[in-house]
């Protein structure tokens, strides 16, 4: 079951920020992204816009970005990030627990941002891992046939 | 002597050549005088707000400011199509144009401002400077003729720091704050490519730099009989960028014998020209609650509404009276403000950011409303036009006292919603609960001195945003408008599906 993590910058880089507990949200308006948090006693008008990961709750007038991510999305994210920076290696690695069935690269090999790197199915579906940038495989750390465990490193990329 | 800005006559069709909340606010005067308002719009707005709210509407031109609001031809021509006897310039634009005044006048149109003959002797601001000297008005100390003729004693004795300032200047531009002497070559030629580019005219001059001050101004209100009336200061000390953020009338750094010397330097500030209709005389007040004159401005002011609620006065329907040629009443000239009005200028801008402008969609937008507030805007949802000001709203308070009316700033601010973008809310927000605002007790520093780039967002708001922004992804698309999916079950199943059907088959 895929859970949710809320990451904030709230000033000093963005980080975990643990929901508020016990409070509710209630739309007001939908369409126009306007909402009212309560804890069953205060309530708290908010605007709460965006859809997928990215989001933007307008708090006390201040508009804040509030990433909302599975751990896997978080994976990807990340990786993505890491690659645009354009830093070191990236380590590609399962975001879900699977069976790898096609292996595409070689270490030494070229390949570009998107290019597909192995396939993972999981929960009988078949999950293609792309390269989050242009780089040189460095590492294939897995074979065709291996079962893997989520967090597994797959592929590191130079 | 006195120059006539047109034959007195009976005003019945207003063409405003301005565009959002102000030609509304223009607009709702001449509603109530039974005067028909003409807008003029370009390509970007011709489904603005003002249009809507005029009587009239002609296209001007493209949305770029130059072959539009700025387009003397246009308008005039607008005007005449129109058959539009009189017009407001609003502010900003050509508020403060002399030639767009004479020009409106040359086509037998009636000037609504003070006339053009004001407008140059008071345009540039060094001419005024030596004007309101002569006239017994205290200045900032510092030079009273340009840079290039001073002497360099004459520059010595100003002492440091000293602010350079553009003759022709206005907006904060062709400024510069000098605080060694081994600055001034450098900071004398950037501010005078800046005013260059500008105004046309790098023409500078040197003022010593007051700090702490304070950025008190006088709304004058005149008739051509000759009447003179000063309604009340506005103190407009919470600035960014030599640039206004927040007004409040009275001024809690005026007391009585500074109000006074405040009104009589207005005075012979405005008696040095022909002054009829609306202008603001500005000034810093130091420490010491010495005064300085800095400028007048001849046209109506962003801030006119906050001298409305105190005095119960509409400033824009007597600047048409009296370009009407009809004298100041008791009202106005016996006029006694009451209690105490703030005001909020919401702008499209990120105060986390240095207060840059951000463009966007406006996807919500929900003012405040309620006792003793009044909100100026022209804001629809939808698309934000990069051409023009950020200004989105004016948010007014009204209350019997300052400490009421901040605590009514407090609660609009609550109120208000603007959904799609950043905006100043935020700060102001913060600010209504700083100790030196709510106090009375600030300076034009405050935002540089005590904002910096924004405090961090507190924890408790970070755990609501985070907790708003789980609920409604876990909420997902699916879930009807208003309905509500608030327990924890759905949510995780949502979040499942969603995570499910993002799956790559």
């Amino acid at each position: 079951m895929a859970s949710l993590s809320a990451r904030i910058d709230t000033g000093n880089g963005p980080a975990d920020v643990a929901p508020a507990e016990g409070w509710q949200l209630a739309w007001i308006d939908q369409r126009r992204a306007i909402a009212r948090l309560t804890d069953g006693q205060q309530s708290l008008t908010v605007l709460v816009e965006g859809a997928g990961t990215q989001w933007f709750v307008t708090i006390r007038g201040r508009r804040v970005r509030v990433s909302v991510q599975s751990w896997r999305e978080r994976v990807l994210a990340d990786a993505e990030a890491a690659g645009a920076e354009g830093g070191g290696p990236v380590e590609v690695r399962a975001t879900l627990p699977g069976l790898v069935v096609a292996v595409r690269v070689e270490e030494g090999q070229k390949v570009a941002g998107g290019d597909s790197l192995l396939t993972i199915e999981a929960m009988k579906m078949q999950n293609e891992i792309r390269a989050p940038r242009d780089g040189v495989i460095g590492q294939v750390a897995v074979s065709v046939g291996q079962p893997v465990a989520a967090g597994v490193l797959l592929v590191r990329l130079d | 002597m006195r120059k006539d800005t047109g034959s007195p006559r009976p005003i019945r069709r207003v063409l405003v050549a301005n565009r959002g909340e102000i030609a509304i606010r223009v607009m709702r005067a001449c509603r109530e005088m039974g005067i028909t308002s003409i807008a003029v719009f370009s390509d970007a707005d011709a489904l603005a707000p003002h249009v809507a709210a005029a009587d009239i509407a002609e296209r001007i031109g493209p949305p770029a400011p130059a072959e539009s609001y700025l387009d003397i031809g246009a308008i005039l021509a607008a005007a005449q199509r129109a058959r539009a006897d009189a017009v407001h310039p609003g502010y900003g634009f050509l508020s403060e144009n002399a030639a767009f005044a004479r020009a409106v006048i040359d086509a037998g149109l009636t000037w609504i401002g003070p006339p053009p003959e004001t407008q140059e002797a008071l345009g540039n601001k060094l001419a005024a400077r030596r004007a309101a000297s002569d006239a017994g008005v205290p200045v900032v100390p510092g030079l009273l003729v340009s840079l290039d003729s001073a002497s360099a004693a004459d520059l010595a004795s100003i002492g440091l720091p000293l602010m350079l300032k553009a003759a022709a200047g206005g907006g904060g531009r062709g400024m510069r704050r000098v605080d060694a002497e081994d600055d001034l070559p450098s900071a004398m030629e950037a501010a005078a490519r800046e005013a260059t580019a500008a105004f046309g005219d790098g023409t500078l001059y040197a003022e010593r730099m007051v700090s702490p001050a304070r950025h008190v101004e006088v709304q004058l209100l005149g008739d051509r009989q000759g009447n003179l009336a000063c309604l009340g200061e506005r103190d407009c000390s919470v600035q960014r960028r030599h640039q206004k953020l927040v007004e409040e009338t009275p001024s809690p750094a005026v007391d009585g014998p500074l109000r006074e010397a405040l009104f009589d330097s207005a005075r012979r500030v405005a008696g040095t020209v022909a002054f009829e209709n609306a202008a603001t005389v500005e000034f810093l007040v130091d420490a010491e609650r010495n005064h300085y004159f800095l400028e007048m401005n001849t046209r109506l002011q962003v801030e006119h509404g906050v001298t409305e609620l105190a005095t119960g006065l509409d400033l824009v329907a007597w600047q048409i009276r009296v370009a009407a040629g009809e004298a100041l009443d008791a009202t106005v000239l016996d006029a006694e403000p009451r209690g105490h009005a703030i005001e909020a200028r919401i702008y499209a801008e990120d105060p986390w950011d240095g207060f840059r402008p951000v463009a966007g969609t406006i996807t919500a937008w929900e003012p405040a409303a309620g006792p003793g507030v009044r909100v100026d805007h022209a804001v629809a949802e939808g698309p934000l036009t990069p051409e023009y000001d950020p200004l989105l709203a004016k948010l007014m308070v009204h209350a019997s006292d300052r400490p009421a009316a901040v605590d009514r700033l407090r609660r609009a601010l609550d109120e208000t919603l603007v959904g799609g973008l950043q905006t100043d809310i935020g700060f102001h927000r913060w600010l209504v609960d700083q100790p030196a605002f709510v106090s009375g007790d600030y300076h034009t520093g405050l935002i540089a001195d005590g904002w910096l780039d924004g405090p961090d967002l507190p924890e408790a708001d970070a755990s609501l945003a985070a907790l708003a922004a789980l609920r409604a992804r876990g909420a997902g698309p699916g879930a009807a408008a208003g309905a509500a999916r608030l327990d924890a079950s759905a949510w995780a199943s949502n979040a499942r599906n969603e995570a499910l059907r993002r799956w790559p088959r």
